[in-house]
């Protein structure tokens, strides 16, 4: 079997919320009870939980998904979660995946639930940042995003005015998403983008991602366990791939480079589709430069092309290439272990858009970003191809 | 607009260490920059890590000592600190490509707005540190050419 035998039958999310007001685990509660209601599967079916590892509410514990498993009743034969940071929720999928073709499993269930808002109990992360960083009040993602802007400006120049209307088309995909972030559901222009104020120059307060919770789920097995249960209504995982510490064994590399050249190459290949094939688009954002990184890497555009191709293509869910149509993390929130786009793609190839919904289904690409590295970009790209299986 | 960059070197600081990296704190007992070097690639590398990112061996690893003189690859200003920062925003952070062929990123002290850019010179500036150590800041090299 190979990554395109299986399916993700059913999908679940909780509104996005500033801070939550249930507790996390009430939360994975509502994901399952949904799941199992949208299938049919019996509780006991489930034999495979697979957790994001991107949680500020399990952050500190060892024992996340075993004591997930525990909360939730769940008797499984494959218990994991998985640490690709912002590329944790497409990675469960080709965990699960494997662990179904290994013999390990047949019904995952793909968890995201956090309230990293209402409940963080830290990162504890051991890293470079102690010694190198944070001695110079470098602020997390932002300053290094700061950074990262401020090198692609000077080697390719940055347009104020693409990046704005990056901000203007998603937030008005999550003026049309009722599970966005209540708070962010106000129309903003461009002038409000070049006019928020700055958090760590040249990053503005809408160039990024707010952090707020929420839960999400799905429920992937083999296209056959699937079809023996009636369930025709899937979404197939064609091809997937993940790069961690792109040129991580080099020095002075070209930081408006990442890992989705290789990720992307690799995912498209196994999907046997090219890039220009690709009907939606669901990039990892956490700041809007990340967007324009994503469009050079994968291909729709050449490297410092970027920002012409955002000035020239219509991103909207009405658009040539529809771009995070639920409003991407920065306009929806960045809950559920980001994977807000990655339902949002699922959704849309199940046809339940609702007023966003894009006209082609064919397929949809789902990217990821994860964790932050010293002076560079990001420490893991992952892609995803999405197809319907009808 | 003009916007004056602070330094944050009243900052208290307590930093914790990682025992392979602690040539590099040493040296900066007498002000010295000193960086991981790979013999068999011939290149730098920094932050200091176990082993040789080139070759992944721990033999291929000695440490040199260099100028610190390089130039603004990257930098950020932060309008919003850590909370030990709170109160120095706006400060600035840099990315700087050391003339050896490797980047360093450290604060920005003794510098305009106006002067700051990508492409910048600077060297060294070491601030005292409690224990004895320095912290390494860049400044402007206004006499290189």
């Amino acid at each position: 079997m190979s990554l395109r035998d299986h399916a993700i039958v059913a999908y679940a999310e909780t509104k996005v919320m500033k801070k939550s007001d249930r507790d996390v685990w009430v939360l994975a509660g509502e994901i399952l009870e949904a799941l199992l209601d949208k299938t049919g599967f019996d509780k006991a079916e489930i034999d495979a939980l697979v957790l994001s590892g991107l949680t500020g509410t399990g952050g500190s514990s060892q024992f996340w998904s075993q004591s997930m498993c525990d909360m939730l009743g769940l008797e499984v034969g494959f218990c994991e979660e998985v640490h690709t940071g912002g590329c944790s929720s497409i990675g469960t999928i080709a965990r699960a995946a494997a662990a179904i073709d290994a013999g390990l499993c047949e019904v995952a269930l793909c968890l995201f639930a956090d309230t990293h808002v209402r409940e963080h109990n830290g990162r504890n992360e051991r890293s470079y940042r102690r010694d190198w960083t944070e001695p110079y009040g470098l602020l997390g993602p932002p300053g290094a995003f700061g950074l990262l802007q401020r090198a692609y400006d000077a080697k390719h120049g940055v347009d104020l005015n693409a990046l704005g209307k990056l901000a203007v088309t998603q937030r008005n995909h999550a003026l049309l998403n009722e599970n966005a972030c209540e708070e962010l559901r106000v129309p903003i222009t461009v002038e409000d983008y070049l006019n928020s104020r700055m958090i760590a120059d040249p990053i503005r307060l809408l160039d990024c991602v707010m952090l707020a919770d929420g839960a999400a789920g799905l429920i992937v097995t083999s296209r056959k366990r699937a079809r023996e249960k009636g369930l025709h209504k899937c979404v197939i995982p064609l091809g997937y791939a993940e790069r961690t510490n792109f040129l991580g064994g080099e020095t002075l590399i070209d930081v408006t480079r990442s890992g989705h050249e290789i990720a992307g190459r690799k995912a498209l290949a196994a999907a046997k589709l090219n890039i220009k094939d690709i009907r939606s688009f669901h990039p990892y954002d956490d700041f809007l430069i990340a967007l324009v990184m994503q469009f050079e890497a994968f291909g729709f555009c050449k490297p410092g092309q970027g920002m012409a191709f955002v000035r020239d293509t219509d991103l909207s869910h009405t658009g040539t290439l529809p771009m995070n149509t639920g409003g991407g993390q920065i306009s929806a929130g960045q809950a559920a272990s980001s994977s807000g786009n990655l339902i949002e793609a699922i959704r849309q190839l199940m046809g339940e858009g609702g007023p966003r919904q894009v006209k082609d289904t064919t397929n949809a690409l789902v990217t990821g970003i994860g964790w932050i590295n010293y002076g560079r970009n990001w420490g893991s790209s992952a892609a995803l191809a999405l197809v319907p299986s009808e | 607009m003009a916007v004056t960059i602070h330094d944050t070197l009243d900052v208290k600081r307590d930093i914790k260490h990682y025992d392979f990296g602690m040539p590099f704190w040493e040296a900066t007992r007498q002000k010295k920059l000193v960086i991981q070097y790979c013999k068999v690639a011939k290149k730098y590398q920094h932050f200091p890590r176990p082993v040789s990112i080139f070759t992944g061996r721990r033999r291929d690893i000695e440490w040199r000592e260099v100028s610190g003189k390089g130039t603004v690859f990257s930098f950020t200003i932060a309008h919003r600190g850590p909370p030990a920062f709170q109160g120095a925003e706006p400060y600035a952070i840099a990315s700087v490509t050391l003339d050896v062929g490797v980047n360093v990123i450290a604060g920005v002290v003794d510098c305009t707005a106006e002067e700051l850019k990508v492409g910048m010179k600077v060297k060294p500036y070491w601030q005292p540190l409690a224990n004895g150590e320095h912290l390494l800041f860049w400044q402007p090299d206004r006499d290189a050419a």
